[in-house]
């Protein structure tokens, strides 16, 4: 005998969905996103200024002959100039014009010095009281940034963090910069 | 889809998908973009910064606002900022007195603190730390430096200036 298989009718219900609750987080979340949301991506340059100290300076031989490296910034003129502090000076002055090209050249230059003088990883930056802040910035883009292409050096060897001086290593040509202008009159 | 129920026999059925569409849409982006920078802070409205390619982020809030005309120190306008310099009552020696006297409660304090508190670098003890600068992009270096020196009297050496990041 033949079994017939019953065929069981499937019940369909309708079903509601309730989406009250889901657009309620959805708009709570959306009030707070938008309010803690930040369009403006802010930035910071660390420069540094001499200090003021009643002892004298330190006077080490063994580091008595150091090169420096001081950029003179005017409203139409960024001058690169390098020495060492005791004789043989061997100054040298590289103009550049104060616009985004020159900068640029500057750039490159100061890398080419920073390769021939890796050791002296600071910068004095002079600048004119005329000039403003935002070609200020510029000139100071310009001294510490490492840009794609140029050579990394060597992490400095006093620093606090292996990381961090790694780190500033590959961001940074110049990392160390003073404003040389401020001094009491 | 919801329903509502008007006064009358007939209902309304309002369509929640294109809201439902834009609210998703909105909150995938702003979730997206959402910071999780350990310092939120809003530009002042009286400032425009100048751009940086820098990637330093910002650390701690400004404690040095210069818009165009006030000077703030910790949110109390210490000194009015005239043709872009202070008047020169407030002037001293090249530096701002103002400026100075608050700096100067500022810096006792972070000496106070980082003389109590652990800090990995032995140096740091007693140190007045760094000082965050916002300046508007238009104001000279005169105007910088001024607030620098009265800094340099208050035994700040260090200074984060704050600019915009360019958009890559």
């Amino acid at each position: 005998m033949s079994r017939k298989k019953k065929k069981r009718s499937i019940a369909y219900r309708d079903v509601e969905l309730n989406i009250m609750p889901f657009i309620d987080v959805f708009s709570m979340l959306n009030t707070f996103l938008l309010f803690s949301a930040v369009f403006l991506s802010v930035g910071v340059l660390e420069v540094q200024i001499p200090f003021l100290s009643s002892q004298p300076p330190p006077d080490d031989p063994k580091d008595s002959r150091i090169f420096q490296v001081n950029i003179d910034v005017t409203k139409d003129q960024v001058e690169v100039q390098t020495s060492y502090s005791r004789p043989p000076e061997q100054a040298q002055k590289f103009p550049f014009p104060n616009k985004p090209e020159g900068l640029k050249q500057m750039h490159q230059k100061l890398a080419e010095i920073r390769k021939q003088n890796a050791a002296t990883d600071k910068a004095t930056v002079f600048s004119d009281d005329e000039v403003n802040w935002e070609s200020l910035s510029a000139v100071l883009d310009s001294v510490m940034l490492r840009v794609e292409g140029d050579p990394i050096f060597a992490p400095a060897k006093d620093a606090k963090s292996k990381e961090k001086a790694e780190l500033d290593a590959k961001t940074f040509l110049y990392p160390k910069i003073v404003m040389g202008s401020v001094m009491l009159k | 889809m919801a329903s509502v129920g008007g006064g009358s026999n007939d209902t309304l059925s309002l369509n929640l998908n294109p809201m439902l569409d834009i609210f998703s849409i909105l909150i995938t982006f702003l979730l997206m973009s959402f910071s999780t920078d350990p310092v939120s802070h809003d530009v002042d409205a009286g400032i425009e910064l100048p751009q940086s390619s820098t990637i330093v982020a910002l650390d701690e809030i400004p404690a040095i606002v210069v818009t165009k005309t006030e000077v703030r120190v910790n949110d109390v306008k210490v000194a009015d900022v005239i043709a872009g310099d202070v008047p020169e009552k407030d002037r001293t020696q090249g530096a701002i007195y103002p400026v100075f006297t608050e700096l100067k409660k500022l810096a006792e304090a972070n000496k106070r603190v980082t003389k109590t508190a652990k800090v990995d670098d032995p140096n740091a003890k007693g140190s007045t730390g760094a000082l965050t600068m916002e300046m508007d992009k238009g104001h000279r270096f005169k105007l910088m430096k001024r607030i620098m020196l009265s800094a340099q009297q208050a035994e700040f050496v260090q200074f984060k200036l704050m600019v915009q990041k360019e958009l890559n």
